[in-house]
């Protein structure tokens, strides 16, 4: 893309969301859309991140709160169910996990780096609330 | 008109295809983003959608990538509610026309700015759009600050918050106006709706977009929007601050209807103290000092006459 | 159709205001949005006057200052549909920030300029400044001379920048009060005739097609900026000129006047010429014919495409000439004037080498006369006679005071 000259685009520096016609957009999943790769859905912001959400299904309810304050939309719902984190958009700013109402909490920040399997396996307990 | 989403509860709300993308630019734990969400997932129908120059717009529309799922365009900084309006008065041309290329559909016009481009820059332009009575809706991401050039104060900024133009130092404690109560001037403009909202209060938000989406003539939404950058707090505490923002009632949530009938449409159960909002925030950090306790005692003072002359409206009906 | 016709006389007595309203009314406009500025004004009251009649179908919006008039447009514009608006002098200034943005997204907006002087002092005359003004913002500018020409020069101007190969906003410029508010007789097209010239509107890149999302006004930095500037320039240099030319071989065809990208009155063998724009072209037909009386060989070149400037056009018509004039109507504010400037630039690199002289007149709508017209060709013969210039490159002409010259 940035060795297309300038006689290669439209005019006016005009862009397209969508491949052919868009339908229903407002009904129609992300899945099921046919991004141009002039939509920022196609590009990745995974490298802006230094931690990351871990979804721990186990501890759920989903309550959709991450999925509503999720500034990336990186919480991805379907069917009224948390499924897991976009990991090509989610930045790593920590909301999801903040907001994440259950104990221990569904979601929690982990070094970049780190095993995603390995630090399920070593999830911790619920916290005792002391009275 | 085309029938309003419904939308129960959270679970319900999730179910909403967004219109809107990530890989945008906006910082981490940015509040616009949220913002934005939840004000085009408030509907199903079409959306003509502007911005003015600010964060969202250059973080969302960086050739050749656009976050964008609907028609959308920025001109200038000042001018993003005017370029709305110009859409629809060509919509409605078309219609009249009948040279509309899709007539069964049932567009809503949106334009985004910053306090930057509304309470300043763009202020004139608001006004035009709300006086002349284009059926558009125009959302003020508020952040208080021009936080896209780096944090300059806007006649949003409240006193005392320390911006890179009014900063706080050895004889300053920063800003020395209080913000413009744009809420009310724009519902002075005899406009059928304008509110304040919050993201935190998702519910209330969707329901007053959904309000000033089925009203014909402009409405006016002012969006509180916590600035991580600017207002200097962990990203992660977006939603933190926001709470602390509207349960200490430094931004009430209320509506008023046709610039007569005012609804407070959130009450704290437990009201924080202002100083708890403050002291979240790097940009009250100075207040602190023994010097200029006494703001923020000023600060309680006002948001307590606030919150009662908005009580004395609602009540009064006036 | 929900709106009424008008019968137009073939004939009819219109200053260059009102018969812009009236190609205005005739292209069935989608939205004007407009803001009333001496001497434009009655532009947009004319228009409003046929809106309140019933003459109109389209949208009209009064808004609150010319900035938001060219945002409106632009909003419009890129909604998908026919646009344009009307403004003069300082509404012009306020507005140049939104120009730039019409172009760069190119909308095909259309604008009535009606000229006149920008303050300080503040002026409410015709002169070119605000025209000037406007040559670098990527936009066609075309001149009109008279209220035919306004009326006429409007419907080249849909035509032309609605043209999906074009695709670019397009000025009209006429005088103020010589032209705007001067009546004078305008042959008319009749409605259908009119609008069947300009065709309906074929939106491109329309925000009201709802299958196909688009976004307008991105940001690009300098990894992208630079390609799109020379896109539109790009545009300009190649593909204006040629649409203009047939857009005036077609009004030829249902109108019987004939336009051309340059304007050249006894031509063929003239040894001087003044180049001008506006009604002072007029002026210089009527003087120039008197001098070749006196056996001077007088011409006169009228720019009527004043963006994208015609080159080689230019360079063609001057290229026999012994000495040019070129008469700018905008204080050059130290430097040569515009059309001394771009004359000089399309003569240089070609055979021809004739002395090239500046005038700067007219400025906040002082008269151009007769007068001052001979005393330029008689200077021009002078310097043919003494085979080089016999005075300095830049004079002004009708100024109070001692004899302004420089260069």
């Amino acid at each position: 893309m940035a060795n297309t000259g300038w006689d290669e685009f439209e005019i006016g520096a005009m862009l397209r969301t969508f491949e052919g016609e868009a339908g229903d957009i407002a009904g129609t999943l992300q899945e099921d859309r046919n991004y141009t790769q002039n939509s920022s859905f196609s590009a990745s912001v995974a490298d802006w991140r230094i931690e990351k959400p871990v979804f721990n299904k186990d501890f759920c309810i989903d309550c959709q709160f991450c999925w509503v304050y999720c500034p990336d939309l990186s919480i991805i719902s379907r069917d009224k169910k948390m499924i897991g984190v976009d990991m090509d958009h989610c930045k790593g700013c920590g909301i999801c996990v903040e907001v994440c109402p259950t104990n221990p909490k569904s979601l929690l920040m982990f070094p970049e780096k780190d095993d995603e399997e390995e630090v399920i396996a070593g999830w911790p307990e619920k916290e005792k609330k002391e009275k | 008109m085309s029938e309003m989403k419904k939308i129960k509860n959270l679970k319900e709300f999730s179910t909403s295809a967004d219109r809107f993308e990530g890989a945008n630019l906006l910082c981490p734990g940015c509040a616009h983003s949220i913002i934005v969400r939840e004000v085009l997932n408030a509907t199903n129908d079409d959306l003509v959608l502007a911005a003015s120059t600010g964060c969202l717009e250059v973080c969302t529309a960086v050739y050749p990538y656009t976050s964008w799922d609907a028609s959308w365009i920025h001109i200038g900084f000042e001018n993003g509610s005017t370029a709305v309006a110009g859409a629809e008065a060509m919509y409605n041309a078309l219609k009249t026309k009948g040279r509309l290329k899709q007539p069964e559909r049932n567009p809503k016009f949106v334009a985004f700015g910053g306090d930057g481009a509304s309470y300043d820059i763009g202020f004139q332009w608001i006004s035009g759009c709300m006086e002349r009575g284009h059926n558009m809706m125009y959302v003020v991401l508020d952040n208080e600050v021009y936080a896209n050039t780096g944090g300059q104060r806007s006649s949003s900024t409240p006193i005392g918050s320390s911006t890179t133009t009014a900063p706080a130092g050895k004889v300053s404690y920063g800003e020395r106006k209080n913000k413009k109560d744009m809420v009310s001037i724009m519902a002075a403009h005899q406009i059928p709706y304008s509110a304040q909202v919050a993201p935190n209060k998702w519910k209330d938000m969707v329901k007053k977009i959904q309000h000033g989406m089925a009203v014909e003539g402009p409405v006016f939404i002012n969006a509180v929007s916590p600035c991580t950058t600017e207002w200097k707090f962990d990203p992660k505490d977006t939603m933190h601050i926001t709470d602390l923002a509207t349960d200490s009632l430094v931004f009430p949530l209320y509506e008023i209807i046709d610039n007569h009938e005012l609804n407070i449409t959130y009450r704290p159960k437990n009201v924080v103290p202002v100083e708890e909002y403050m002291a979240a925030q790097g940009r009250f950090k100075h207040l602190f000092k023994d010097e200029y306790k006494y703001l923020i005692k000023e600060w309680q003072e006002r948001v307590d006459a606030n919150w009662a002359y908005l009580q004395r409206r609602e009540e009064a009906r006036v | 159709m929900a709106f009424d016709k008008v019968e137009l006389k073939d004939i009819e007595v219109w200053d260059g205001n009102f018969a812009a309203s009236q190609a205005m009314r005739q292209c069935q406009i989608d939205v004007v949005a407009a803001y009333p500025i001496t001497p434009s004004t009655p532009i947009v009251e004319g228009y409003g006057n046929m809106k309140a009649n019933n003459l109109i179908e389209g949208e009209f919006v009064m808004v609150e200052s010319e900035h938001a008039a060219m945002s409106g447009c632009i909003g419009a514009a890129a909604a998908g549909g026919r646009v344009a608006t009307a403004t003069s002098s300082q509404g012009f200034a306020l507005m140049v920030e939104t120009l730039y943005q019409a172009s760069g997204m190119r909308l095909p907006i259309v604008l009535n300029v009606v000229n006149r002087a920008l303050a300080a002092p503040l002026n409410v005359n015709g002169d070119h400044s605000d025209m000037y003004l406007g040559r670098d913002s990527g936009w066609i500018q075309l001149d009109a001379y008279c209220p035919q020409d306004a009326y006429d020069m409007n419907f080249i101007a849909f035509k032309v920048a609605e043209d999906h190969d074009v695709r670019l906003p397009c000025m009209v410029h006429q005088d103020g009060f010589m032209t705007s508010h001067t009546a004078q007789g305008v042959h008319t097209l009749d409605d259908d005739t009119a609008y069947g010239f300009v065709g309906e509107f074929k939106p491109m890149n329309d925000m009201l097609d709802f299958e196909h999302p688009v976004t307008h006004g991105v940001q690009t930095e300098e990894d992208w900026h630079f390609e799109h500037k020379a896109r539109q320039h790009n545009d300009l240099m190649t593909k204006v000129l040629p649409k203009i030319q047939a857009a005036f071989d077609d009004f030829e065809k249902i109108s019987g006047r004939k336009y051309n990208i340059v304007e050249k009155y006894d031509m063929e063998d003239a040894d001087v010429a003044v180049v001008c724009m506006g009604t002072s072209v007029e002026t210089a037909r009527e003087v120039a014919g008197e001098m070749r009386e006196k056996g001077i060989k007088a011409g006169v070149v009228g720019l009527r495409v004043v963006r994208p400037f015609p080159f080689f056009e230019i360079a063609e018509a001057l290229k026999e000439v012994k000495a040019i004039a070129a008469l700018d109507r905008s204080s050059p504010n130290g430097a040569p004037g515009m059309l001394f400037n771009e004359i000089a630039g399309c003569l240089i690199n070609t055979p021809a080498n004739p002395m090239l002289s500046g005038f700067v007149y007219g400025l906040g709508g002082r008269d151009l006369t007769k007068k001052h017209l001979v005393e330029i060709y008689t200077q021009l013969q002078a310097n043919v006679d003494a085979g080089k210039l016999t005075t300095p490159q830049q004079q002004f002409i009708g100024v109070r005071g001692p004899k302004l010259s420089f260069l």
